[in-house]
């Protein structure tokens, strides 16, 4: 299960060795140091290519009970792999979309499909294993006060009845990936915004999920730290996992050729690659 | 699975700590309780005692007429005897009854009064053993039935009755009020609970959030509940054994030459009504509440 951890971990310390991006802070080149075993990935680290579909959703309504129609009709297909951004006005149904996928939410009418589950017909007790496929990432960190970088990422794997002796390795590895070893022993609160996200995304990697679910993980914070965050989940993707993104963030959107999925009242108004459009 | 059990108790534990002057309140009721229901326990064990004793020493004489038609005694006698009540019956001859009396004023000591009477003064008598006391009334109706057989039945059952009627008020007071007490026990500990739930509802988020099942959500919870009701019941059993010199002293006090037996036996009845009860409450209680808390 820490297979492709493992060789996302050995492919972006290839990828940060020879090319260097921008913006990226140098933690993955002290991480190249500390694990210089994995700089030589695996023979299966190759990156999911295949054309399998890794979210769908089809005709699918959401009405709260309060009356509040949140989605109408929405359909759509995401491919293994893709990253996609998710935009629209506050109140579009963007983090609906995100509650129904992760099973928070229950659609009102139609199907939805993630990481090879049929959500809308899962039984509460499976619900758990669906959970495991999926990172969640969300805006306001959801980190634990009383506990250190590493005790937060560990949690996931400790309640999820992970042997003791696998703990310590997945998660120093997951901490390697978002460059944050060296604050493994902090506590949140003696974190800056952009290192507390990348605590979260640790903790959203330790399962190796095939999809990565985030909601506006960027909305707290700084536009610096914003690329910061957005580039660990490109390289998380270009490993093979699929990210779908709820965001406001006009600036990463338009600069970035990615698919852009637009909500506006519930209904999906476009759906292509670039290009943010308008003021949300 | 070992791994489950760990982080469970751990969290137990952590619970416990951190929500300590709760969790101390609940133990102290919970102690509160147990000691009453030890004590119930043993003041009924004694009484029962008791009864048994005394019941083991009650029989019923039926005292006959002088020259009373043999044919007709012994008819009686069968017909008592066939009585499903009775345990046995038997003929006491007045040189029989007259000869126990001696025997019994000998070894008490005293002398013997009926030397001086010149005849035997005694009657025949029928000495009849019931299964249950209480069930003297229709014996004694049986007894009476035919005409010039039977002549006195003197009372004797009397005290039985009160011990029985005693005992029985005892049961059903001291079963309320430790009922009743349970009862707060059980809210205090579905309350202790609620608090340690809210206050790891971040945890419970998270640990939602990334896949734990309902066991690793729900167990920690339910063992803070057993630790609570475990707790109590070690202090409430230190405690009586602390107590129980003084307690078997004076129940020897009271219940005299009755031989009531403080022996092994009530101790174990004692540990396990009160280990039951107390792991009982505890994790009743955390049931509970856990459900409560994550059916919203
Ligand atoms: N639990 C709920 N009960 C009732 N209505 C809700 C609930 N959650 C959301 N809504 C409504 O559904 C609509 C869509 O909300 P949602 O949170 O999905 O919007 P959003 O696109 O995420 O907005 P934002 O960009 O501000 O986060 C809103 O009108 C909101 O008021
Ligand atoms: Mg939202």
């Amino acid at each position: 299960m820490t297979g492709r951890l493992a060789a996302v971990t050995g492919r972006l310390a290839a990828a940060t060795a020879l090319a260097p991006r921008p913006g990226l802070d140098s933690s993955a080149a002290e991480w190249h140091d500390a694990e210089p075993d994995l700089t030589n990935p695996p023979s299966d680290a190759a990156p999911a290519s295949s054309p399998r579909i890794s979210i769908a959703l089809h005709d699918v309504t959401k009405v709260y009970p309060n009356g509040r129609n949140a989605l109408s009709d929405v359909d759509l297909t995401v491919p293994e792999g893709d990253f996609v951004f998710l935009v629209g006005p506050s109140g579009a149904g963007k983090s609906t979309l995100i509650k129904l996928l992760v099973r928070d939410e229950l659609a009102t009418h139609g199907e939805v499909y993630i990481a090879g589950f049929e959500v809308t017909s899962l039984r509460g007790r499976d619900i758990p294993r669906l959970r495991r496929q999926i990172g969640i990432v969300f805006q306001d960190f959801k980190l634990l006060p009383r506990k250190t970088v590493r005790e937060n990422v560990a949690f996931a794997l400790e309640v999820t009845g992970t042997p003791r002796k696998r703990i310590a390795a997945t998660v120093e590895r997951a901490l390697a990936l978002v460059g944050l070893t060296e604050q493994a022993a902090q506590r949140p609160s003696q974190l800056s915004g952009g290192e507390k996200q990348r605590t979260a995304i640790a903790r959203a990697m330790v399962h190796d999920p095939r999809v990565i679910i985030a909601d506006e993980p960027t909305g707290n914070l700084d536009p610096l730290i914003s690329w910061e965050i957005i580039q660990l989940l490109l390289r998380i993707n270009d490993m093979g996992t699929t990210v779908l993104m709820a965001t406001h963030n006009a600036e990463v959107v338009t600069a970035l050729r990615k698919r852009v999925v637009a909500l506006e009242d519930g209904h999906v108004v476009r759906d292509e690659v670039g290009g943010y459009h308008r003021d949300y | 699975m070992i791994g489950f059990l760990a982080f469970s108790i751990r969290r137990a534990f952590q619970g416990l700590w951190r929500n300590r002057v709760m969790s101390l309140a609940a133990m102290v009721t919970m102690v509160l309780m147990l000691l009453m229901l030890a004590g119930l326990v043993i003041v009924l064990s004694g009484m029962e005692a008791g009864l048994s004793y005394v019941e083991s020493k009650v029989e019923i004489r039926a005292e006959l007429y002088d020259g009373a038609d043999p044919s007709r005694v012994a008819t009686l006698e069968a017909q008592v005897a066939a009585l499903p009540e009775v345990a046995s019956v038997t003929f006491i001859s007045k040189d029989q009854a007259l000869a126990d009396l001696r025997a019994q004023e000998a070894a008490a000591g005293q002398p013997d009064l009926s030397t001086v009477v010149g005849s035997n003064p005694l009657p025949d008598q029928l000495a009849i053993k019931l299964k249950d006391p209480k069930d003297f009334g229709s014996v004694k109706a049986t007894l009476l039935a035919p005409d010039g057989v039977v002549a006195r039945i003197p009372d004797q059952a009397t005290n039985v009755d009160q011990l029985i009627s005693i005992t029985a008020l005892l049961r059903t007071v001291g079963l309320i009020i430790v009922v009743l007490v349970g009862m707060t026990v059980l809210l205090i500990v579905v309350n202790t609970i609620r608090m340690a739930l809210m206050s790891r509802a971040d945890e419970i988020e998270i640990m939602r959030l990334v896949g734990a099942s309902d066991s690793f959500v729900r167990w920690p919870f339910i063992f803070e509940g057993l630790l609570v009701g475990l707790f109590g019941a070690l202090l409430t059993l230190g405690l009586l054994s602390l107590a129980s010199g003084p307690i078997s002293q004076l129940a020897n006090a009271i219940a005299g030459q009755v031989p009531v037996g403080f022996g092994q036996q009530l101790t174990s009845e004692i540990a396990a009504v009160v280990f039951g009860a107390g792991l009982g409450l505890g994790g009743i209680g955390a049931w509970i509440s856990v459900r409560a808390y994550l059916r919203n």
